[in-house]
């Protein structure tokens, strides 16, 4: 490759940078930097001047209002990274405090008392099973013997509830019971000893916090995309992570259309850590992927043909956590890995691995960042590896002895102070001595020719640091393009740059140049403007997950002949992977006034409205959302079973009000209370709830009349009339009087049946069956709701106002607490009724057959007509509550 | 209060700022220029010591803005940017130049030395370091504009001379142009830093008046001054000198050496090989064999089939003559690791085999040479060129039959 005849006129510099300065919002605009005498030569009178910045690009335009989902959201809900609110200490107070000073207050307290209330068994297990019977957690009076060794904890939680509900107030005085308290136990009750805790836990917080501030470890992103085999089927395959901890591999086919779309199901790899950082390069017609974790690296292969599955060929584990994994763009299974230690290892998949490099200090000056990063560069055997200071290349062979410096932070590539290095990448597809370096504020591109002086310098102005970049090259005479996309704020901005002038002078090597203005393209966020309107607890977990920082980037160019589009593939930490496309516009001197300016101004969605242009293609988009916002829909809405660690003493703790005797409310509301109460606990919605609350028992289907109209357009006539309910009335005191009636002729035909039986037996049996009758069409309805409310609104649920006859399925289940032995029993019913009886509810609830009584149950009770069990009967199970808070 | 009244100016302000950023970003230059309308207002009441005030984000947006804007033209371009000088003295220098590039961009050179003349007349006070940079380049500038002048009359002078006839004013006004061009000129290439175009003019200018020796102190210094960057073009302009004052080989081998020495993979590596290999001396022709191994080294030279028959014809010749086998060997040693896998994989036969057919024939001589008759690539390119019927790759088979016990040696 030829060295540029001239480089562009600049000054150099050595030491550390000089320049003052921080994020400036618009330093990149309006510059030419320089100029250089690059036209036509001495034929023309004139002498013809390039600038460096401010060339002419190609014009490229979104061919939609936002960008389109292309996967559809996976089972398992995604449960988001911590945001500051979560870890911050917030009250008006620290407010104050903090006015004077920058420094963010971590709420630690509040982190101690989640991990007490969520781990009781770790924080004080052993203590807590051995005082347990020393507290007393309700609210009666403590007994004369008990007193002397046992303490009431009511009061102490009442004070600490009176504590949180003052939290903030300047004033607040430390309840002398809860000092008292904390002074007596603090030293034997927790498991952990509690300073040893704390330190755990604030070092965990710190770590949060600064990972919340900026996380590397996503550096280089999560997502690849490999190509489609040269003049093969526009077929790709994208890799990225998926699953509730990102810790599932998929290599997705993906098919190139107008809107990409997804072809078959994807080759699917558990791993055992979250996957940070996704790698690919193609190397003789293969392509190798490598998978970086925290602690495992791992290297697959992909055959060029697409439908191959991908072979996974190795996997390394390191004591520290991996930095950076980049793939070989020259050797096929080659990798270079970098640890936070500061090791640099060559990785060949046939050799093994080969360490050069082993500095935990940094290179140039002290930074107290262990982020490292490596690539390759021209020569096969000259590794890159970078820290926050800047990029060495070593050379394999003789790393000790062989080294020179590639970029500084400092006055040689005219740095501002604070400035540090954030991603490098090996620009080889482009140009194979070429360099990206990207810091916070500017982007820089090297020559590995000329080392330390950047051959080209943009600041950027992005809001985060750059923590993604993808190099699409450009054919010979037209630019190469950049992507850069940062994680917090999704920002994904193209950039041009040439390398050569164009073809007029025979394509020879001129300097670098950024061509076009840089463009800024949809993030995933930005498509929530053009979402239909959404309840306002869905619009929150819907931006929620359009929100959620990015974790990737992966592009690609198409050229469908004259028609040339780039296809832009978004991951974010959510693994969601949204795609957009731009299509190419041919140079028109001074552009007209563009139409996106009006598309695409905000307010306006034109993503589901009436496409003007290319129907087909609009219509999609919105079918492909309808569909993505359903599933999503479906995924986060599942009741999350067993989200939290259940356990029991916490719940008895935090559920005491409920434990004292109920004096006031029914059955009715008290179950009504307890359905409400799960229903916020799994965060549903409550509908409906009259109906299906207040529906009667499903009618029974045996007892029915014959000869009448069938119940269900009867019932369906009546509910189009308007008088359901009064029909059900009608309908249900109907059957329960027939079905007393019906009872009564069988009890009579039984009795007629075993003449022999005493009639004493008869007559107390007889007496229980009204007693019980009565019951039951008292509270009936109450006694045959379902346990579990039917009323969370699931999308499969059946809609509203269906027909009751539909829901015994629902309802079933839990009617058969009712009907097992074990609560007949309790009722003190005689176990020769019991089958009767159960025969009778069975009828009544349609309920499917109780399985048989287990024999030793049987005999047990045979054995003992047990008082016992008479007198958990009159009152409902109870276990004493545990200790723990 | 008014404390509050300013914090409220700060935010709308800074919201303005987004929206112009926002449009900006989107090529939506018209939008952008409404709102940059609006936060002139921001001049007003500037408070802000940052480290770009709100001036310099005018001057920075408008000439975007400017540049882009459909209905913008040269005219009002100038007339804002003259407004733009005023606004602040310390970035009068910098929006001169920045003035001056535009119009050189856009082909208004005698504009420009107009502006290059003022801004170097400007006076304020003491300068910073900054702007006494930033003086400099105006002054080389107008040295590299005055040395297109230069170059102009020259040529009409040239033409003239052809004729027969030559005008003693234009002779004149062309070594003022010279005097003028070489006084700024030689200011700037004293500095560190990259000056190709100046050092280029410079060398021309003492050139044509028969200054050899300070075109050569010149192109020293600006080679080997180690407070320069490594600039290869440094040494390639100063071999490009030495060639054209026909220095004997002996210089211009050591030029070249230390431009290997710099950047192995530089294009002049083959003009290098090849009078390297044309040298009577061994050394010389083993550094030879050296400078071409190593530049097939790098990924750009990978299908560079004139440093494969470079490489061919020195591996060739060992052979041939079976001396200085250990050259190869001492140099195969480094690479017959990863070269097979680099450059001999069946993938690249086949590929090279479509692509470039003498590309693969070189190739697979060396393939066989160092890999012995076996090794893929050799064997795939021979059997195709065999199937072809070409004459060369039977040739070539033959060849690497007779001496495949070269490679034994090679690798042992």
């Amino acid at each position: 490759m030829e060295f540029p005849a001239a480089l562009f006129p600049s000054y150099f510099g050595v030491g550390p940078p000089q320049e003052e300065g921080g994020p400036a919002p618009v330093a990149g605009w309006g510059e030419h930097g320089q100029v250089l005498e690059g036209g036509s030569g001495r034929r023309q009178v004139q002498p013809a001047f390039v600038p460096r910045r401010g060339a002419t690009g190609e014009r490229w335009e979104a061919a939609d209002a936002a960008a389109v989902p292309l996967l559809l959201p996976r089972a398992g809900c995604w449960i988001p990274s911590p945001a500051p609110q979560d870890i911050l200490y917030r009250s008006g107070l620290c407010r104050k405090l903090r006015a004077g000073k920058s420094r963010a207050t971590l709420d630690f307290a509040r982190q101690l008392g989640h991990f007490f209330v969520d781990h009781p068994e770790d924080a004080f297990g052993s203590l807590g099973r051995l005082l347990h019977k020393n507290f007393h957690l309700g609210n009666s009076k403590l007994q004369r013997p008990a007193r002397s060794s046992t303490i009431r904890m009511t009061a102490l939680v009442e004070d600490i509830d009176r504590l949180e509900a003052r939290r903030g107030c300047p004033r607040q005085h430390l309840a002398s019971r809860l000092r008292w308290f904390s002074h007596l136990c603090r030293d034997w009750l927790f498991e952990v000893p509690l300073g040893l805790l704390a330190d755990c836990l604030h070092e965990e917080l710190m770590q949060q916090w600064s990972n919340l501030l900026f996380d590397d470890s996503l550096t280089g992103g999560a997502l690849a995309w490999l190509p489609p085999e040269d003049g093969g089927t526009p077929v790709g395959c994208l890799v990225h992570p998926g699953g509730q901890a990102m810790n599932h591999l998929y290599f997705q086919d993906v098919v190139l259309e107008e809107l990409p779309r997804t072809r078959g199901s994807p080759a699917q790899f558990e791993l055992s850590g979250r996957v940070q950082q996704v790698a690919a390069a193609r190397v003789d017609g293969q392509d190798f992927v490598g998978v970086r974790s925290d602690y495992h690296c791992g290297v697959w292969r992909v055959l060029g043909k697409r439908g191959a599955a991908p072979t996974p060929l190795q996997v390394i584990r390191t004591d520290v956590p991996a930095s950076s994994l980049t793939v070989s763009p020259h050797v096929p299974g080659e990798l270079s890995v970098c640890t936070q230690s500061g090791t640099v290892y060559l990785w060949s998949v046939e050799t093994g691995l080969q360490q050069l490099r082993h500095d935990p200090q940094t290179m140039f000056f002290r930074d107290h960042s262990p982020w490292r990063w490596s690539d390759f560069t021209a020569h096969p055997r000259v590794l890159s590896c970078a820290d926050r200071t800047g990029l060495q290349c070593l050379d394999a062979r003789a790393p000790k002895r062989c080294h020179f410096d590639l970029f500084k932070v400092g006055k040689e590539a005219g740095c501002q102070q604070g400035e540090r290095v954030v991603l490098p990448m090996y620009l080889g597809r482009a140009h194979p001595s070429q360099y990206l370096v990207t810091t916070q504020f500017s982007v820089y591109v090297l020559d590995e020719r000329l080392p330390l002086v950047p051959v080209l310098k943009w600041a950027h102005m992005m809001k985060a640091p750059p923590l993604f970049a993808h190099l699409m090259p450009g054919k010979p005479g037209r630019s190469h393009k950049v992507l850069l996309g940062a994680s917090r704020t999704q920002e994904l901005l193209l950039l041009q740059y040439r390398g050569k002038t164009s073809s007029f002078r025979g394509g020879s090597q001129s300097a670098c140049q950024l061509a076009g203005t840089p463009q800024k393209l949809h993030n995933i966020a930005g498509c929530l403007q053009h979402l239909p309107t959404q309840l306002p607890h869905h619009h929150h977990l819907l931006q929620q997950r359009l929100t959620a920082p990015a974790a990737g980037l992966a592009a690609t160019l198409q050229e469908d002949g004259p028609r040339k589009s780039m296809l832009i593939f978004q991951l974010s930490e959510a693994g969601d992977v949204f795609c957009q496309r731009l299509t190419h516009k041919a140079a028109q001197p001074p552009a007209p006034p563009s139409r996106d300016e009006a598309t695409t101004a905000p307010g306006s969605s034109p993503l589901f409205e009436a496409p003007a242009s290319s129907p087909q293609g609009l219509g999609a988009t919105a079918l492909r959302y309808r569909r993505w916002l359903r599933a999503l829909s479906r995924v986060c809405k599942e009741p999350p079973r067993h989200a939290w660690p259940f356990s029991l003493s916490q719940r008895r703790l935090f559920t005491r009000r409920d434990l004292e005797g109920p004096p006031g409310p029914s059955n009715l509301q008290r179950q009504m209370r307890q359905w409400l109460r799960q229903t916020m606990e799994e965060g549903g919605r409550i509908q409906h709830w009259e109906t299906l609350a207040l529906q009667p028992p499903p009618l029974p289907q045996t007892l029915e009349p014959a000869g009448g109209p069938d119940p269900l357009s009867a019932r369906l006539t009546a509910a189009w009339a308007g008088d359901w309910e009064q029909w059900w009335e009608e309908r249900t005191s109907f059957s329960v009087a027939q079905r007393r009636q019906a009872l009564r002729e069988r009890r009579r035909q039984q009795k007629r049946a075993q003449g022999r039986r005493s009639l004493s037996a008869s007559f107390t049996s007889s007496l229980t069956y009204q007693s019980e009758l009565s019951e039951l069409s008292d509270t009936g309805p109450s006694l045959f709701s379902p346990g579990r409310p039917p009323i969370l609104s699931q999308e499969g649920s059946p809609p509203a106002g269906s027909s009751p006859v539909g829901s015994p399925v629902t309802s079933a289940a839990p009617d058969e607490a009712l009907l097992s032995s074990q609560s007949l029993r309790c009722r003190g019913i005689p176990k020769e009724r019991r089958k009767t009886l159960r025969d009778y509810l069975s009828v009544w609830a349609e309920c499917p057959p109780e399985p048989p009584e287990p024999p030793g149950s049987q005999a047990s009770e045979l054995c003992f007509p047990s008082s016992q069990s008479q007198l958990s009967a009159s009152q409902p199970l109870r276990k004493r509550p545990r200790m723990g808070f | 209060s008014s404390n509050e009244h300013k914090l409220n100016f700060k935010k709308s302000k800074e919201a303005c700022l987004s929206y112009i950023q926002d449009a900006l970003l989107q090529k939506q230059w018209k939008r952008a220029a409404e709102f940059l309308t609006c936060y002139v207002e921001s001049l007003e009441k500037d408070y802000s010591r940052e480290h770009i005030g709100p001036s310099e984000m005018i001057w920075r947006i408008g000439t975007e803005i400017l540049w882009h804007h459909s209905q913008s033209s040269m005219k009002e371009f100038s007339c804002f940017m003259e407004q733009m000088k005023t606004l602040g003295v310390k970035r009068y220098l910098k929006v001169c130049l920045e003035h001056v590039f535009h119009l050189l961009c856009n082909g208004q050179i005698d504009e420009a030395y107009q502006n290059l003349s003022l801004a170097e007349s400007w006076r304020f006070g003491e300068q910073t370091a900054i702007q006494d940079k930033e003086m400099k380049l105006i002054q080389a500038y107008r040295g590299l504009l005055d040395y297109y002048s230069w170059s102009e009359q020259k040529n009409i002078l040239l033409e003239q001379g052809e004729d027969g006839f030559s005008d003693l004013a234009v002779e004149q006004e062309m070594h003022g142009y010279f005097r003028k061009a070489a006084v700024n000129l030689k200011e700037i290439i004293k500095i560190p830093g990259v000056w190709d175009i100046f050092v280029k003019c410079y060398v021309d200018l003492l050139e044509f008046y028969g200054d050899h020796n300070e075109a050569r102190q010149v192109l020293n210094e600006y080679a080997y001054n180690s407070k320069f960057p490594a600039n290869p073009n440094a040494h390639v302009y100063l071999y490009q000198f030495l060639k054209r004052q026909r220095e004997p080989k002996k210089s211009l081998i050591s030029a070249l050496k230390i431009l290997h020495d710099i950047v192995p993979s530089h294009e002049l590596m083959i003009d290098f090989n090849t009078m390297l290999q044309k040298s009577k001396k061994r050394k010389k022709r083993r550094l030879g064999l050296e400078v071409i191994f190593a530049a097939l080294d790098y990924a750009g030279w990978k299908e560079n089939a004139k440093a494969w028959s470079c490489l061919t014809r020195q591996v060739k010749q060992i052979v041939v003559s079976d001396k200085h086998l250990d050259w190869i060997k001492q140099e195969w040693n480094s690479r017959k690791d990863w070269w097979p896998a680099f450059h001999f994989s069946r993938y690249l036969a086949k590929r090279n085999w479509q692509e470039d057919k003498s590309l693969s024939y070189e190739k697979a001589l060396v393939a066989g040479i160092l890999l012995g008759k076996g090794c893929k690539y050799f064997k795939y390119v021979s059997h195709q060129g065999c199937k072809a019927q070409l004459k060369r790759f039977r040739m070539l088979k033959k060849f690497v039959n007779r001496h495949n016990l070269v490679y034994l040696k090679i690798s042992g």
